[in-house]
């Protein structure tokens, strides 16, 4: 096995999943620079860790759950660092269906987005999913089935 | 919502055009600074095995563990910077073993293991609870054994249970994840699987050795269920017997997860072509490909993996 030291895996792994990691990391930040620096952190971490994949799939896991960790820190950072609620003014309205529908998966309880998101985005199925999230099939379909209604609701609300 | 009006919106997010570009020369300039450290932490560690070696000498009694000081299961753990799983580890319900088998021109420590759910700060999501196993590896000819060198992937450690096929419970089936890092000259191999626990109640066992998938060129089953090692395997091998509290077992649960698997048949007579001896080439390109080829000793055409 190569190790992903070298120059060549570092280029492969990156051009391989930096698309799919920086829109996953959307699910759970706002700005683009934040989903940047989580898969970045998560690559790095890849370096330094040096965990032992049986195969590509298991990397891929890997990578997924490691961003998904380090965007919920992101996020969870900049929560803290932020001002007090009452003097939160309203943020502004969404400029487009686009952004209506990214900033609802941001509102949805995490362990909902990703499971839209790999599902929606990415055209897994929920055995698939199951198995990059580490998760029993039957969660992933109930995560699945809430998340979708949830996000039903809030663009309903929205257009209303 | 349909998947054509999700895949747009994200469609439309934009990053920074030169994203892998800059990732891509960032990682590179880490890893040469890894590889850097690694080279400064051997040299300087040339010069303290020399004084090291110059005590041992004076002393004349000095036991071979005694001589290694290895990190423990909770400081293998803050490597990763997994502070839940370290705590745990020096928690009551921690098993810390420190047993070392000697064997293929290594020393092999399991140094010890826990169960429990959501220990690992990067999978705060799970519905289950895992086993985290920690075992130490070293070379008893004090070659040295690098991060840069050592071919993780070579070996496996796997728990294995009495009574079921190796086939059927080993890392595969409990979706392992396994992680290993050098240290001053050891190196640490981190098993997170499965609970085993559930097991608890028959002899649990953890394997480590120079292979791959168990079968049964590796292993053998007693007909009252106990696993070894073949005696014709040549591999580096080492077999720990994990004191588990049976308190803790769930035979109903054992039973489906075998069931689940479909693996459970076990036979330690070879097939014709599990008993064909096969010989390996390796070979290293100059970008570091590595090819494998397996062909039986025979003429036979060969199989590259890559």
């Amino acid at each position: 096995m190569v190790p992903f030291g070298t120059d060549e895996t570092i280029c492969r792994i990156v051009a391989e999943y930096s698309p799919m990691l920086l829109r996953l990391a959307c699910t759970r930040l706002s700005s683009a620079a934040d989903a940047e620096d989580a898969v970045q952190e998560a690559f790095l971490r890849l370096l330094t860790a040096r965990p032992a994949f049986r195969d590509g799939e298991h990397e891929k896991a890997w990578l997924i759950r490691t961003t998904l960790q380090r965007a919920s820190d992101i996020r969870r950072k900049a929560e803290q660092r932020n001002i007090p609620l009452e003097d939160v003014t309203e943020p502004a309205a969404p400029e487009s269906a686009g952004e209506e529908l990214r900033s609802a998966v941001r509102t949805l309880p995490e362990k909902y987005g990703a499971v839209i998101h790999l599902h929606y985005y990415e055209g897994y199925s929920i055995r698939e999913i199951a198995k990059l999230l580490g998760l029993p099939a039957a969660t992933v379909g109930t995560r699945l089935a809430r998340g979708r209604e949830r996000l039903r609701q809030m663009l309903r609300e929205d257009a209303v | 919502m349909n998947r054509e009006d999700y895949r747009k919106a994200f469609d439309e997010l934009s990053f920074s055009a030169d994203f892998q570009e800059r990732t891509a020369d960032l990682l590179q300039k880490r890893a040469r600074e890894l590889e850097k450290e690694c080279t400064d932490m051997t040299f300087n560690k040339t010069k303290k095995m020399a004084v090291l070696i110059a005590a041992c000498i004076a002393l004349l009694v000095v036991s071979v563990s005694a001589a290694f000081a290895w990190l423990t299961p909770a400081q293998v753990a803050e490597e990763y910077d997994q502070p839940l799983l370290a705590e745990a580890f020096s928690g009551k319900d921690a098993l810390l073993l420190n047993e070392t088998v000697e064997n293929g021109g290594y020393s092999i420590t399991l140094l010890g293991l826990v169960s429990g759910r959501n220990l690992d700060v990067l999978n705060q999501d799970l519905e289950q609870d895992h086993t985290y196993s920690v075992l130490a590896l070293r070379r008893l000819d004090g070659a040295l054994l690098e991060n840069w060198d050592f071919d993780f992937s070579s070996f496996t450690m796997t728990p294995l249970v009495e009574g079921y096929s190796p086939r059927a419970v080993n890392n595969w089936t409990l979706d392992a994840f396994a992680q290993g890092f050098a240290k001053d000259n050891v190196y640490y191999f981190l098993l997170d699987t499965a609970s085993i626990e559930m097991f608890a109640d028959r002899t649990v066992y953890m394997a480590f050795y120079e292979g791959f998938v168990p079968d049964n060129n590796t292993f053998t089953m007693a007909e009252d269920g106990t696993i070894a090692f073949c005696e014709d395997f040549t591999g580096v091998h080492a077999l720990f017997t994990l004191p588990l509290d049976p308190a803790k077992a769930d035979p109903a649960a054992a039973d489906a997860f075998v069931e689940s698997t479909g693996l459970n048949g076990w036979s330690n007579e070879r097939t014709a072509a599990e008993t064909e001896e096969f010989e390996t080439e390796r070979s290293v390109d100059a970008d570091g490909n590595e090819t494998v080829i397996i062909r039986p000793k025979e003429d036979a055409p060969a199989l590259a993996v890559e």
